[in-house]
């Protein structure tokens, strides 16, 4: 009797289940039409107001909360907070947020391959009247504006006048050759097997040091952009926007020999275990002496040259004549890999709030802040701004990304990014790791993204 | 000889009219039933509200394509993601990487801590202490032991590798090769949850009567004999429920992953619960992240049902 009672309950529920899934749902309204921000300012509130932003924890959230002590000289009614989260969290707690359809941020930080997502999903504001009115946007890289803010993305580094914009730069970023000039010598390697085969003469004539560390780990987009780079500098391509196609253009002749570079020659070079490295690691095995040669993201190297935090001098000054910084050296082409992320609106957050927003992005694109925002560690993307002594002189690397802007290359924007860059990380780090084979893991790689590509869908 | 045969009295003595206090008069409608219906209302609404309803929406969604982020509604598609799940060949990788997982945490936690609770009950001095100094894994949070055996295990920096390393045996990828990350999981699983499995052990250990034991010494049963006859038949199936237990919580593994792997080297210590995770909010399919939990269920209540029933013939014999 219990078990006849129990098997109707659970049929009964299934049942009920079925019926409010037959139901189907209309809770959204107009998918894909994120509301539009007025080209004319709106009044903005005098009551007190904080001014939230959802990033990581890194350097750059911490300037960028300092800066906004700037802005409230501007607005003393506003307070500028950043909230920031674990990088590996962080497009899950900007995304879970807009999922509830009401977030505790106002401007939320996408890495530049979000936007897709977060435009088809309505999630965030349509800039495109706000900037034709408030922005100077000929002081920008047309690819800058594209990369951080457009979508669909336009990839011909041309100015695209029909494009629609959700966003505008916040942070450049690249990733910057660091090299050990006490060791190698002052002048950087031309290419990229000279600058493997310098790190392989350093790390045999140096005991205890390996030749190379860069981001290998199968977490966020670590592994995936070590890739995107090697691809990138042997000719390759990561997809045909055209045609939609993956399989058969990342695993070219070219995306191999980038793979093969990658595994048979840079991963002997790196530190036993490091297959797992990011960020930070790759911070902390230069920063103690352990590498001769390391790739970062600029945003991402104050800690370098701050004697706390390092083994290679007890002042700046000294850690500066073991360190040297360069753009990537080329190979087949010149081309860097471009990080940074932009500043966008939640539209799920009350007018006034999004009024103050808009305020903000319009204050920080002014070349002031732009300026004050290069002086407290960021990296700034107005031309004018990037190219002045007030940027150049921050920081021994800032050259860098200037001489680097003319040459970064994005990987996808697409709404189906995220599970594109779990598959590109997790088979990038299976050939890394030694799990897969280097020509197995990408031939599997494109056959997996092609599939995403294809269906929308699947694990 | 008493006549117990009497004339019952022909008028039987007026019953005392019981009359209840004004207070329950008052509430004469609450009768015993409905009292304990009240009674069991309010937890059964936090049920109801916390667990039940939503398990049916979760039920409902895996029968859709629904994303949590897209504002375009969703469509019934029946059993497709039921399809999708159990015929994907990345499932089929987690889930026989949760069952190694399973088999090889649970496995090792119930030798050792049936075997420390063995030693602990063999009344030495400091036994209070002594437990109480086993049970501390147990009370921290996952994410802690996690983050905290990272370091300790990590290739350049970790003090494991430092002391290998200073004995000559060179230092261990743990969390890096694919077979010693697996392992590396277990092992510190192993760390913090053998005390659970010991605890249990224990109290079955210390409720043996003890003259089972004073008879066999009579007969000069060897220590062997007393273990095998006495000791193991009467623990075993209070170590089974702690084995159940543990091996639920191990099949929905996902904090240590999280932390000490990321899922690493190239997806080979992803679980099940770590790849519902990414389906979940990696392109917020969930829809099929609903179906892909709902299986889990299903598969875990059939485990149990069936380990149950095992366990109820055992305590029959």
């Amino acid at each position: 009797m219990k078990g006849r009672f129990a098997v109707s309950a659970s049929l009964m529920a299934m049942a009920a289940a079925v019926v409010f899934a037959a139901c189907g749902g209309e809770d959204g309204g107009d998918g894909g039409d994120a509301t539009k921000a007025p080209a004319k300012q709106a009044a903005l509130s005098d009551k007190p107001m904080e001014l939230t932003f959802l990033w990581f924890e890194w350097p750059p959230a911490q300037a960028l909360e300092e800066l906004g002590k700037e802005y409230t000289k501007t607005r003393p009614n506003v307070t500028v907070k950043v909230n920031t989260v674990p990088n590996p969290q962080w497009h899950d707690a900007i995304f879970t947020q807009f999922a509830a359809r009401k977030t505790n941020f106002d401007l939320p930080i996408l890495d530049s391959q979000n936007i897709g997502e977060a435009v088809e999903n309505g999630s965030i504001l349509d800039l495109t009247d706000f900037t034709k009115e408030n922005i100077d946007t000929s002081q920008y890289d047309p690819y800058f504006l594209a990369a951080y803010g457009q979508y669909p993305q336009n990839t011909t580094g041309e100015p695209n006048p029909d494009a629609k914009t959700y966003g505008l730069p916040l942070l450049g970023d690249t990733w910057s050759m660091i090299w050990r000039k006490d060791l190698m010598g002052d002048t950087p390697p031309a290419t990229w097997e000279d600058m493997i085969a310098a790190a392989k003469k350093c790390q045999d004539e140096n005991d205890g040091m390996s030749g190379l560390a860069f981001h290998q780990a199968g977490t966020g987009d670590a592994a995936a952009v070590t890739y995107n780079v090697m691809n990138a500098l042997y000719g390759g391509e990561l997809w045909n926007q055209k045609d939609r196609k993956i399989e058969g253009v990342i695993n070219d002749a070219a995306g191999k020999k980038a793979m093969d570079v990658l595994v048979n020659q840079m991963v002997p070079l790196t530190p036993k275990g490091s297959s797992n490295w990011f960020i930070d690691e790759v911070n902390a095995a230069i920063s103690q002496g352990k590498v001769c040669v390391g790739f970062q993201w600029i945003a991402a190297m104050g800690g370098l040259v701050d004697p706390a935090s390092s083994e290679l001098g007890k002042t700046k000054e000294e850690i500066l004549e073991k360190l040297a910084f360069a753009p990537l050296p080329k190979q087949v082409t010149d081309k860097k890999p471009l990080g940074g992320m932009g500043l966008h609106v939640s539209k799920y957050i009350p007018e006034e709030k999004q009024a103050e927003a808009l305020n903000f992005i319009k204050w920080f694109q002014t070349p002031e802040a732009q300026k004050k925002w290069a002086q407290l560690g960021g990296v700034p993307a107005r031309n004018d701004v990037l190219n002045s002594p007030e940027f150049l002189e921050a920081t021994p690397y800032n050259k860098v990304f200037t001489d680097s802007v003319t040459q970064l290359k994005d990987f996808w924007n697409l709404p189906e990014y995220a599970k594109l860059l779990n598959v590109h990380s997790t088979q990038v780090n299976a050939a890394i790791s030694g799990t897969q084979q280097p020509d197995a893991a990408l031939d599997k790689l494109a056959a997996d993204e092609q599939k995403i590509l294809d269906e929308s869908g699947g694990l | 000889m008493a006549n117990t045969l009497q004339t019952p009295p022909q008028n039987a003595p007026q019953a005392q009219t019981l009359e209840a206090p004004p207070a329950a008069r008052r509430f004469a409608f609450l009768t015993d039933r409905k009292l304990a219906l009240l009674f069991i209302l309010p937890a059964f609404a936090l049920l109801l509200f916390l667990s039940i309803w939503p398990l049916l929406w979760l039920l409902g969604l895996s029968f859709t394509d629904y994303s949590a982020t897209r504002d375009s509604g969703y469509e019934f598609i029946a059993f497709d993601n039921y399809v999708t799940v159990l015929t994907s060949e990345v499932v089929h990788a987690r889930a026989l990487t949760t069952l190694i997982f399973v088999v090889g945490a649970v496995g090792l936690q119930t030798i050792l801590g049936f075997t420390i609770a063995f030693l602990i009950s063999r009344r030495i001095k400091g036994r209070g202490a002594i437990t109480t100094l086993f049970l501390i894994p147990m009370m921290l949070s996952p994410i802690v032991v996690g983050l905290f055996w990272k370091f300790m295990l990590d290739v350049q920096f970790g003090v494991v590798n430092s002391f290998l390393d200073s004995l000559g045996f060179g230092r261990v990828e743990w969390l890096t090769q694919q077979r010693l990350a697996l392992f590396s999981l277990v092992i510190v699983d192993t760390w913090q949850w053998t005390p659970f499995i010991m605890l249990i052990a224990l109290a079955g250990l210390t409720a043996v009567p003890k003259y089972l034991y004073e008879a066999a010494e009579i007969d000069r049963a060897s220590e062997w004999f007393k273990f095998r006859r006495i000791t193991f038949p009467l623990v075993w199936p209070l170590l089974l429920i702690a084995v159940m237990f543990r091996a639920i919580e191990a099949f929905r593994l996902f904090d240590l992953v999280y932390i000490l792997t990321g899922g690493g080297p190239g997806g080979t210590t992803e679980t099940l619960s770590f790849n519902v995770y990414k389906v979940a909010f990696f392109g917020f399919d969930t829809g099929l992240a609903s179906a892909y939990g709902i299986l889990m269920v299903i598969v875990v209540t059939i485990a149990a049902q069936f380990y149950l029933r095992y366990l109820n013939r055992l305590q029959e014999r």
